[in-house]
């Protein structure tokens, strides 16, 4: 046998620094380096098993505890909300473990995890975007072996990925896929952008932030370094497109962020609202307000709001 | 076989595994994600006869009883081979070809880089990662990089780099997504040159 690690500062308090084992956060952390290397490759990683089910993240909680220092400060989203359930576990998991700062304001965090949006205001080179990803193969849905997609990336065979697409044309008139968009990344390889919604994809391309994504149940890490070209794929007749809303937020009057339409009574009355929690909460403390704010006269929020209709 | 030291002959490796493993990790993260760009060596680690600060801190923090690693002739002392088996618990190889990590000095015989494992089409990450260890590196535009990671271009200059390596690194970027990615270690200082990074020499 070879003589393994034995260094006494190994057995210090240090050990287990969020959670993982030094070992296991070294081969993620080879596994990363070689996903910056190769954007939009899956390297496939030997996961740990972690202290929650796979829907709730494993494979971004892995890259964040492999990437996570002392210094850092994380915030986590689920949907585009830091207060949900799923989020607040995971920033608890890493406050206790990593003993690390948290945040639920965009500017001020180090380090992102993210389940299904980008933020909206635009992330900056000093930080780091971690997905949690629950398929990474965007061809998996066309061919279920791991060995026939490999080779289909190996040999950029992506005609069968296009020709879905204009299924979905021919079909619905524009192309319906709205979550999971498929994306070329550098030219070379198509990447699943994981489950965040299509609005979400022109904000990847030339990103300043380092984007890392891991797949828990798939064990599989992928990346994009910054200021990388990420393209939706698209045709030239059927361009890529992102949602667009027709309603501003009810809170905030924002126009150009992700909306989510939220039932307000059982009268058919809803308002659309900022998905980006922070976002929302940062446009209103700087005075914005859109029609269903409740600064606004209760009353007359509903008669005025176009979202109401 | 190299005798097994005493562990009185011993440099320390990391103070504290957890945090400098973490440190240098995300120095060589950033380093790879903007190609080109220097970073200084978070910490000060003694490194033993063959290696220098940061190519001995770069193995400690990515090297474990996983990867192999190949060490030139100018960098194979006892003392390296001793340091790296103690330490990280790493088996040490006498062929480039299976390296994961290769370390060579910039001013050595670069001939071994052609046989350094590229990987392959269907998992080009099954590749080598090279150290190469050299005097200098600075932000002087004798080469002119391009790629993801970078903005619009970045410049550097790695004094001594041969025209060997020049024509041996414009045919790896040519088998993307095969390829090798190299670390310059100076002594305080690295910069990484992912695949994906185009040169233009001037
Ligand atoms: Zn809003």
């Amino acid at each position: 046998m070879e003589q393994t690690v034995n260094n006494p500062a190994q057995a210090s308090s240090a050990y287990n620094f969020a959670y993982l084992d030094e070992q296991t956060k070294r081969m993620i952390r080879r596994a990363l380096l070689k996903a910056v290397a190769i954007p939009g490759y899956q390297v496939p990683f030997a996961g740990r098993e972690m202290p929650m089910p796979y829907g709730w993240g494993t494979g971004g909680v892995q890259v964040t505890a492999a990437v996570i220092g002392p210094d850092d400060t994380l915030k986590v989203i689920d949907q585009g909300a830091d207060d949900t359930t799923n989020a607040v576990s995971i920033r608890q998991f890493f406050a206790k473990t990593a003993n690390v700062a948290t945040t639920e304001k965009t500017a001020k965090a180090s380090i992102i995890q993210t389940r299904h949006r980008i933020p909206e205001k635009e992330l900056r080179e000093d930080q780091i975007l971690v997905y949690q990803v629950p398929i990474p193969e965007p061809l998996r849905f066309l061919e279920p072996r791991e060995t026939e997609t490999r080779k289909m990336h190996a040999l950029e065979e992506y005609g069968l990925m296009h020709v879905k697409l204009y299924e979905d044309i021919s079909r619905h008139g524009h192309i319906a896929t709205t979550y999971a968009y498929p994306v070329m990344v550098n030219d070379r390889y198509v990447m699943d952008p994981s489950p965040t919604p299509k609005f979400d994809n022109p904000k990847m391309d030339m990103m300043a932030a380092l984007q890392l994504f891991g797949a828990g149940r798939e064990k599989r890490i992928y990346a994009l370094p910054p200021y990388t070209k990420v393209k939706s794929l698209d045709f030239e007749d059927h361009p890529f497109e992102v949602q667009s809303w027709k309603d501003e937020c009810g809170m905030c009057g924002a126009t150009d962020s992700y909306l989510d339409e939220v039932i307000l009574d059982d009268k058919g009355n809803r308002m659309f609202v900022c998905s980006d929690t922070d976002y929302c909460s940062e446009r209103q403390d700087a005075g914005h307000r859109g029609p269903q704010h409740h600064d606004q006269p209760l009353g007359t929020s509903h008669s005025n709001g176009k979202a109401a209709e | 076989m190299i005798p097994q030291p005493r562990t009185a002959d011993l440099l320390r490796g990391f103070e504290n595994a957890a945090f400098d493993s973490n440190a240098v990790f995300r120095t060589l993260l950033d380093a790879m994600a903007h190609p080109g760009r220097i970073y200084d060596l978070p910490l000060d680690v003694p490194a033993p006869a063959g290696l220098n600060k940061s190519a001995t801190a770069f193995l400690l923090a990515m090297a474990d009883m996983d990867t192999t690693i190949w060490l030139s002739p100018d960098c194979a002392s006892n003392a390296a081979n001793a340091h790296l088996k103690f330490h990280c618990g790493s088996p040490i190889t006498e062929t480039p070809s299976t390296a994961d990590f290769a370390v060579a000095r910039l001013d050595g015989d670069l001939a071994f880089i052609k046989k350094l494992p590229i990987g392959n089409a269907e998992y080009p990450d099954q590749s080598a990662t090279l150290i190469l260890q050299v005097e200098d590196i600075s932000n002087k535009a004798d080469m002119i990089l391009q790629g993801p990671g970078i903005k619009d271009s970045q410049s550097l200059s790695v004094p001594g780099l041969p025209a060997a390596f020049h024509a041996w690194r414009a045919e790896n970027h040519h088998l993307f997504p095969c390829g090798v990615d190299v670390i310059f270690a100076a002594d305080h200082k690295i910069a990484a040159l992912p695949r994906t990074t185009r040169i233009e020499i001037r």
